[in-house]
């Protein structure tokens, strides 16, 4: 009731309020009869406290009327007076919702007081907030504006002092640009810039220029390409020529060509070879053989190379690992064979002899062991086949062992291939000489290579390979020629014919009757196993690269059986022969002294026995002179043999002065000649 | 490898030891005398080089079949000439030149003319000249008690002389008694030794010892080979010859031992009995190895040429 009686008001208050003001003023001058009744104007004129104290008494009036109502009708009064105190009470809730009224009024009015003034503070507020807002952005635009670089500070200019003396005056414009920075600056970008210019001028100049020259470059360029195939035309035009005057010019460049492949020591060794073959030995020539393309992808930049051997073995793995099997003896046998690679070039020289046969040498290099090995062939004029004991003289395999002592070309003489061959398990080299060729020691000398045993620095000495090549090179023709003369002596020896000579006929009595009846070969096994030669084995005079022989030499009943040792530097070192006579019992040169005797006699006087240089007689006259021995012992036997007195099986016919000399009473074993009589030595 | 080719193949002939007994010197077959130092071999340390020899020398052409040590000089005899070298420079590994200075000495030399010759070695001279063998000589020995020269020789006969009047004494054919001779081997006599009144006798024949009053054998010894020397020691009888072995025989004619040696065969026996601290004895023969012995019944070590 109250809230519709506010509502009601509200637009009366409105109109009141608005009006009120000026219809107070108006009316109170102007309307005194038309009373309206403004409950504000009222409002403002009370006290709240005054009305709260009225309204507690109210209240309490109120409390106490309804008390005597109700004692009134508790008690049966009359009416009359319940209609008073009834209408009293009604006065007081009059009363009441006045004060009710009020009270809403006031509140009302004080909401509106304190949302003006909020208004008011909210409108300040504002106005704060923006002119804040505006310091902020002016403040920035000013950061702004100081921090601006202009692209001109990036632009190095020439100091000022310089600039001062080199710019003309209209720019540097002394009188203005000490005094003030920035025209200072503007009159150096100014000067900056014209010097550009001009630099540019210059350098389109030069641009033109070069132009000009290269072109003028390829004109002579085409010039001279034009003038190849003509220079080829008069090359193959002078061949003919260079064949007449035999200076193969053409040939010899060509090898020049292919020799600049060649690996270092291959390198050395040709040039020492041709160089040596000039000088001294015409019948010496050397040539390159093998593939030169692959030498020319093998010379390419190391590093691709070495990448290549990565790359293949980390492929290598990879693919291993692919497949589930263990390949891992696979992988050795490909880096065995990647250890033991040759060089595709090879050098090959051949060695002409005086009678024809040739022998050829392949050199070849091994790339990663850094050694030189060595493979031979024998050509020769005549047909060599028919000496069955002869087949190992010529053997490719063991022609050239020993050259000089020792050097068995077994093992590689290079120290640290040791290591390189524990890294991929092979035990020993011999294993692969028969395929990559004998490496000697003397070969890698003339290859320049030197290997010192504490394994030093490994150099390729063009002087070392030239001061062994000469010796060599004689060697080597010896020792063919040995090996072709021995092989024509066994040819003969194994038709029981001794081959002696005219010039040594003199070192035998005419009559000889004792006569080789077999010669064959052994092979060291063999050898060892016979009684009568362990005291050679012993001395330590026999090797297993040795060539081993028995000659039996007979005479009536009498059979000599004699063990033959060659070197192969025969015929430097003489053959050792070890005898066993089997008449009468079986004695050797251990058991009977004159036994040994004759092995001494045949054994040690070489310079007797050698016959005319070259020496390739000995082994025939040591034979021969076995013969002559054998002859005298079974001659010279005791007269008195067995007690018996039938005549004698071998009948004197030696002439000598005593049969018997010394303790040990030996047989005068020594001919002499031309009085063809025996005599001690 | 020519030295190993000689040293197989080389034969010791003669061995002689020095008047002080601590040097050895031995003759070969091609004619060179080596020195060995025995005290420096015998010393407890002695190592391989003090088997080789101090000093060796080539003093004939041909082979030196004898050495004799005189108090001051060694003889040696090759083929046909006779050299004297002083040991005192010798020793001092000085290879010397002949020089001959004695005093009071004379020499007694048989040789391959079938006859023995005496010789004064002050002045070189021949005196006399005993003959009376038909074939050469191969061993001389003295009794010095009775001023007796034996000799021995191809022809087979033992022959004694008297040096003083230079005649003939006795002459004993040993290839005629049975028990002693060996036809298979022939008749000649290598080795001669005389102790007192027993004299030792053996080559083609059998070793046998003589006693020389009764002119008999009165024992003979069973080795199989030809004996090429022989000596007496204390009670023993040592002799070596064809085979790798010396033998120890005792008077009564057995075989008391065999001593394996390393040469095949041996020439030479030499026993050292004027130095009591190298009492050894050394044999040589078909081998380049000289075997020394200090117990006599086995070898102790080899001297090498």
């Amino acid at each position: 009731m109250s809230s519709d009686a506010v509502k009601k008001r509200k637009p009366k208050v409105i109109r009141n309020e608005e009006g009120t003001p000026e219809t107070k003023r108006g009316r109170a001058e102007g309307e005194q009869d038309v009373l309206v009744y403004h409950e504000e104007v009222e409002l403002e004129g009370r006290d709240p406290q005054q009305d709260y104290l009225l309204y507690k008494d109210t209240c309490a009036a109120l409390a106490k009327l309804m008390a005597e109502i109700q004692e009134l009708k508790s008690s049966g009064a009359k009416s009359v007076e319940m209609e008073e105190r009834r209408r009293q009470c009604s006065v007081h809730f009059i009363t009441l919702k006045k004060l009710n009224r009020l009270a809403h009024m006031r509140l009302k009015k004080g909401r509106d007081q304190t949302h003006e003034a909020k208004q008011r503070v909210d409108v300040l507020h504002l106005q704060l907030q923006n002119l804040l807002y505006e310091v902020m952005h002016l403040q920035k635009e000013i950061n702004k504006c100081l921090e601006f670089k202009s692209q001109h500070e990036e632009i190095e200019l020439v100091s000022e002092e310089e600039f001062f003396q080199e710019a003309p005056a209209e720019i540097s414009r002394p009188h203005v640009t000490r005094d003030d920075h920035h025209q200072l600056t503007l009159a150096r970008l100014d000067w900056e810039l014209e010097q550009r210019k001009r630099l540019a001028e210059q350098y389109k100049m030069s641009l033109a220029r070069k132009e000009k020259i290269h072109k003028a470059i390829e004109q002579k360029r085409e010039y001279l390409s034009s003038l190849q195939p003509g220079l080829q035309n008069i090359m193959q035009a002078s061949l003919p020529v260079q064949e007449c005057l035999s200076m193969p010019f053409e040939q010899m460049q060509k090898q020049a060509e292919v020799a600049r492949h060649l690996p270092p020591p291959l390198y050395v060794l040709l040039v020492q070879a041709a160089a040596y073959g000039q000088a001294c030995d015409k019948t010496l020539s050397a040539s390159i053989s093998g593939d030169v393309d692959e030498a020319k992808a093998l010379s390419r930049p190391p590093e691709d190379s070495q990448d290549d051997e990565s790359d293949s073995d980390a492929e290598e793995e990879q693919q291993n690992t692919k497949r589930r099997r263990a390949t891992v003896g696979v992988q050795l046998d490909d880096k065995r064979k990647e250890m033991l690679r040759r060089h595709p070039l090879s050098l090959c020289v051949d060695l002409k002899c005086k009678d024809g046969s040739v022998l050829h040498l392949f050199f070849y290099y091994l790339m990663n062991l850094n050694i030189l090995t060595v493979k031979t062939k024998v050509s020769t004029t005549t047909d060599l086949s028919g000496a069955v004991s002869a087949g190992e003289l010529l053997n490719s395999e063991s022609l050239l062992n020993c050259l000089y002592a020792s050097d068995h070309g077994q093992e590689t003489p290079n120290p640290t291939n040791r290591y390189q061959f524990d890294k991929v398990g092979i035990t020993t080299f011999a294993d692969y000489v028969s395929d990559l060729g004998h490496p000697y020691v003397w070969v890698q000398k003339l290859g320049g290579l030197q290997f010192s045993s504490d394994g030093a620095q490994v150099s390729c000495d063009v002087a070392l390979s030239a001061s062994h090549m000469e010796r060599t090179m004689k060697l080597l023709q010896g020792r063919l020629q040995a090996r072709l003369a021995l092989h024509k002596q066994f040819s003969s020896l194994e038709h029981s014919i001794i081959p002696v000579s005219g010039e040594c006929q003199h070192l035998f009595p005419a009559k000889v009757v004792s006569g080789l009846t077999r010669w064959t070969m052994m092979s060291y096994q063999e050898f060892t196993e016979l009684g009568f030669v362990q005291h050679v084995l012993k001395a330590g005079l026999l090797r297993e690269t040795d060539l081993f022989f028995m000659a039996v030499v007979e005479r009536g009943t009498a059979r000599l059986l004699a063990a033959v040792v060659v070197n192969p530097r025969y015929p430097e070192v003489m053959p050792l022969f070890s005898l066993s006579l089997h008449w009468k019992g079986e004695r050797s040169g251990r058991t009977e002294d004159n036994l040994r005797a004759m092995e001494s006699e045949v054994n040690v006087f070489r310079a007797e026995l050698q016959g005319p240089r070259p020496g390739f007689q000995l082994l025939t006259n040591q034979i021969q002179r076995l013969c002559v021995c054998l002859d005298v012992y079974l001659e010279m036997e005791s007269q008195v043999c067995d007690g018996s007195e039938g005549p004698k099986e071998f009948p004197r016919e030696k002439m000598c002065l005593r049969t018997a000399r010394g303790p040990s009473r030996l047989k005068p074993f020594k001919y002499n000649h031309p009085q063809g009589f025996f005599s001690h030595r | 490898m020519f030295i190993s080719l000689q040293l197989l193949h080389m034969s010791v002939f003669s061995q002689s030891f020095s008047p002080c007994g601590r040097f050895l010197a031995a003759g070969n077959n091609y004619g060179e005398i080596a020195v060995f130092s025995l005290s420096a071999a015998l010393s407890p340390d002695a190592s391989q080089a003090s088997q080789k020899p101090i000093l060796n020398f080539t003093a004939h052409d041909g082979p030196v079949f004898s050495l004799l040590s005189t108090d001051t000089h060694l003889l040696s005899a090759g083929n046909g000439e006779i050299s004297a070298w002083s040991w005192a420079e010798l020793i001092k590994k000085v290879r010397v030149s002949c020089s001959v200075n004695f005093i009071n000495l004379i020499l007694i030399v048989g040789g391959g003319d079938n006859n023995i010759h005496i010789m004064d070695m002050e002045t070189g001279i021949f005196k006399s000249v005993l003959k009376g063998h038909t074939d050469y000589i191969h061993c001389l020995c003295f009794k010095e008690r009775e001023e007796e020269i034996l000799s021995g020789g191809e022809d087979g006969a033992v022959r004694i002389w008297d040096s003083r009047t230079n005649r003939p004494v006795h002459c004993i054919e040993v290839f005629k008694y049975e028990e002693c001779a060996r036809p298979q081997f022939g008749k000649w006599i290598s080795c001669l030794a005389t102790d007192s009144d027993w004299m030792l006798c053996g080559g083609g024949p059998s070793l046998s010892l003589w006693h020389l009053r009764s002119m008999s054998p009165t024992s003979v010894f069973p080795l199989p080979g030809c004996q090429r020397e022989a000596v007496f020691y204390q009670d023993l009888i040592m002799s070596v010859g064809e085979g790798p072995h010396v033998s120890h025989c005792l008077h009564g004619g057995t075989v008391k031992a065999q001593i394996p040696c390393t040469p095949s065969s041996l020439n030479t026996l030499a026993l050292n009995l004027k130095n009591t601290e190298h009492r050894v004895m050394t044999v040589g023969g078909s081998s380049h190895q000289i075997d020394v012995f200090t117990n006599f019944s086995y070898k102790a070590f080899s001297l090498s040429f």
